[in-house]
């Protein structure tokens, strides 16, 4: 079925409150959607083929269904940052603030049954409404528990990005420390590793379709006013170790990232915003996407050439910041979320906007969608809000 | 100029005044301390005397991922807390130098605070009163210079190295003003001189006599404070490499943590050493209404190194007893995480420290509840905070001043002193 944005239909909403979620990703087929949150918790849905009958409440924020989890995956500690899943499916790679990035079979045995309540924001509301102080009691709903296959335990501090290759053989990860490390799948281990700048972590990481070549985006929130560290956005040949290309260099040839007072930020600023804290590989390895993260006026993302490093445009447009970005199959579309509580997707080849999926919502400063997620047949699209609903669009037209 | 003075007269009147300045201890220059130039004004300063650094952590450092924080709450973020050399303390991970000194820390986790916006907040938390249209209340460091400072010297009494304060001396007057340092460390370009020495001395003579006329036909007291000013200024040229630490940075540079604040930490050092009686030094940027955590991630790492060496350099040099360091903010930042992943401002509970000069460390004053949210025991208001401050060191908190006939105690009435903090 191809992939048509601008037919898209919202086929689902999936309430998963009590934290934010801060990844989606599908796995084990298109329709098993997996999303994490900032406690550590993951879930998964099954989705029917066909969504049920719904009748909108027009009181509500409902606009789709909503249907349960099934299962959860036990182990992380603290919020998990991303979730990758392998292009057959048979894996789920989680990374997370408590230094560990988890590898999850998608036919892991069961480890027993656990209780969640899902809904905790809609009992708070009702408590309210009934002028009660405790939740409502009724049970939540029941799940099935599973553990990680493996644990990747090399990172000694927030492991705040991952990626994978899309042949499914390597995934990177970079962490608060500046640590980036880039694993083998199939053997789980590191086949190399490298250092950042000291005081900057990895925002964002990605490798190419061949799994040869990483791109990584750092980032340092500012130390004072007077103390911005640059930021760095670089290619790396993994089979050498050596840095292949610094981006920033080709964007800004005087930038001096040993500068840090006020006046040298103001240099890459406007390229930078808070941090490029979304990357992705275009699948056939021409481009690569880097979004503008961190509270920023209008986040944009920018389409980089990777052989020469220089922007070959600068698309879409989230009001207060980027938060994640993903190409389609064919290198076509990139799709992008963020603080706006809105998808866009655009044209690659012109930039153009072809499709605009949710709507801003949550005051003056909106409920972000934090990350978004494509199944392998490019049917279902998915994006998690961090009020704790993760949506589905049909988008196979 | 009067055009009747001849050069004996004008030579004998700065003769004078040099007499002046080598014997008075009081009221000849402004809020000027450290680095004595005379050997009346080196004793005086052999006296033991208490210095005060004040870290201000502009726009409000969050307590909850500092001294206060709540693991497992809703309100808890994703940090995790440590184990600190004080038994029973922990503190957030991203403090683990500091952890290896809370022995010496004395944490106050229960501050209530009554203005909730920085101007507000800036001024309360440097003079210990809320703003008023009728008084104009000195800041913290104008009382420690006028207590605790040494006139006459050639250093200010009252630094300020990047920081926001602006209330000033107050009713005090420019004899207690603060001298501001940029936050990248420079003297104001003012402080130097471009003129030859010889024809800056011509000037200076010139400037002195005509000032001098001027004074003694209409007994103005602007024209004093502007003698005073001047003859502050001109004695600063002297002392000005007690500002530069570029030369020493290279040594300290891990003590202190590679950062500016690092580098201002150290200035403050070395200016206790040479005599200020209070610095204020200034961390920018903690009103992090969106991404909170990013936002201390990259701010209180850089800070707790500097303040961790400032302790080790302080006691190393056994200037620890007698130097209070407190560590504040205007505000405190709010249990709830907004959907910027921020954290707004609060004062109904919220931390600070004092370490230093007499204060018991080791040990945490107050308690919040459960989740950050209201102060479970001991309140401690601004009043009681700049009450312990002073008592801490060596100024009575009831000492008043007076706003024209208005008789003004330096900490608020009612305050009181936390005993239980002093050793």
């Amino acid at each position: 079925m191809p992939f048509n944005p601008a037919k898209s239909k919202l086929a689902y909403q999936l309430t998963f409150e009590g934290s934010w979620p801060t990844s989606v990703a599908f796995f084990g087929g298109n329709r098993r959607l997996a999303t994490a949150n900032q406690l550590g918790q993951i879930v998964v849905w099954d989705l029917p083929e066909k969504p049920p009958e719904f009748k909108a409440d027009p009181k509500t924020e409902q606009k789709a269904p909503n249907i349960w989890p099934v299962r959860k995956l036990e182990g992380h500690t603290n919020e998990i940052t991303r979730l990758v899943a392998t292009p057959d499916g048979k894996q789920l790679v989680s990374s997370s603030l408590d230094r560990t990035v988890r590898i999850w079979p998608a036919d892991g045995a069961v480890a027993g049954k656990t209780a969640m309540i899902l809904d905790a924001d809609a009992r708070k509301r009702e408590a309210r409404r009934q002028g009660k102080k405790d939740l409502p009691t009724t049970p939540g709903i029941t799940l099935e528990t599973h553990t990680a296959g493996t644990v990747l335990e090399g990172h000694r501090e927030w492991v705040y990005s991952l990626g994978i290759s899309s042949d499914g053989k390597r995934i990177i990860s970079g962490d608060a420390a500046a640590q980036i490390i880039v694993w083998d799948l199939a053997s789980k281990k590191s086949v190399a590793q490298w250092q950042g700048h000291p005081w900057n972590w990895i925002v964002a990481a990605s490798l190419s379709p061949d799994g040869k070549t990483a791109l990584v985006s750092e980032n340092r929130y500012k130390r004072d006013d007077f103390d911005i560290p640059g930021p760095a956005l670089k290619l790396w040949n993994i089979e050498t170790g050596k840095e292949a290309l610094d981006i920033m260099k080709v964007q800004f040839p005087k930038f001096n990232p040993a500068e840090r007072g006020y006046s040298p930020s103001q240099v890459w600023r406007k390229f930078v915003a808070n941090g490029l804290i979304a990357t992705a590989y275009s699948p056939d390895g021409k481009l690569v996407a880097v979004g503008q993260g961190g509270e920023t006026d209008t986040g944009r993302v920018h389409l980089l050439d990777t052989s020469s490093g220089k922007l070959v445009r600068t698309v879409s447009g989230h009001q207060n910041g980027v938060t994640d970005v993903i190409f389609s199959a064919d290198s076509k579309h990139v799709i992008s979320v963020g603080r706006d509580t809105c998808v866009r997707i655009c044209q690659v080849a012109d930039g153009k906007e072809v499709a605009v999926l949710g709507s801003p919502r949550g005051g003056q400063f909106k409920d972000w969608l934090s990350a978004v997620a494509l199944s392998p047949d490019e049917r279902w699209l998915a994006a998690s809000d961090i009020a704790g609903m993760v949506h589905v669009w049909d988008v196979g037209g | 100029m009067n055009s009747n003075s001849i050069r004996s007269d004008h030579l004998s009147r700065r003769a004078l005044m040099k007499g002046a300045l080598a014997t008075a201890s009081g009221g000849v220059v402004m809020n000027w301390g450290g680095l004595t130039n005379s050997s009346a004004l080196a004793a005086e300063a052999k006296k033991e005397r208490k210095h005060c650094i004040l870290l201000w952590m502009n726009g409000g450092a969050s307590q909850f991922e500092t001294f206060d924080m709540k693991p497992g709450r809703p309100t808890g973020g994703p940090f995790r807390p440590i184990d600190s050399n004080a038994p029973g303390i922990q503190v957030c991970e991203l403090m683990p130098k500091m952890a290896r000194q809370m022995d010496k820390v004395a944490v106050i986790r229960s501050m209530r605070t009554s203005e909730v916006d920085h101007p507000g907040g800036i001024y309360l938390m440097h003079t210990g009163y809320r703003p008023a249209a009728n008084v104009r209340f000195p800041e913290i460091g104008a009382i420690v210079a006028k207590y605790q400072g040494l006139d006459g010297a050639d250093l200010p009494n009252f630094v300020k190295v990047s920081t926001q304060g602006d209330a000033g001396a107050g009713f005090l007057g420019p004899k207690y003003q603060s001298f501001g340092i940029g936050s990248e460390g420079g003297l104001p370009t003012f402080s130097v001189s471009n003129t030859e020495p010889a024809r800056e001395l011509k000037r200076h003579d010139l400037r002195s006599f005509v000032e001098d006329q001027f004074a003694a036909e209409t007994k103005s007291e602007v024209a004093k404070m502007h003698r005073e000013a001047y003859e502050a200024a001109r004695r600063l040229q002297k002392t000005r490499d007690a500002f530069k630490i570029d030369a020493e940075w290279a040594k300290y540079k891990d003590l202190y943590g590679d950062s500016e604040f690092g580098k201002r930490c150290l200035l403050a050092r070395k200016l206790v050493e040479s005599g200020v009686a209070f610095i204020e030094v200034g961390q920018s940027s903690y009103d992090s209404h969106a991404d909170n955590f990013q936002w201390h991630r990259g701010l209180v790492p850089p800070m707790e190194h500097a303040w961790a060496g400032l302790m080790t350099d302080l006691k190393e040099r056994g200037l620890f007893d007698k130097t209070l360091i407190v560590w504040t903010g205007e505000i405190g930042r709010t249990p709830q995480i907004n959907n910027r992943a921020g954290r707004d401002h609060y004062v109904r509970c919220w931390s600070t420290a004092l370490a230093g000069c007499g204060i018991k460390g080791g040990q945490t004053y107050g308690a919040s509840d459960v989740d950050g949210v209201e102060v479970k025991d001991n309140p401690v208001t601004e009043g009681d905070f700049f009450a312990t401050i002073y008592k801490a060191l060596g100024i009575d908190p009831t000492t008043e001043n007076f706003a024209g006939v208005r008789p003004v105690p330096l900490a608020p009435f009612t305050s009181k002193v936390v005993e239980s903090l002093l050793s």
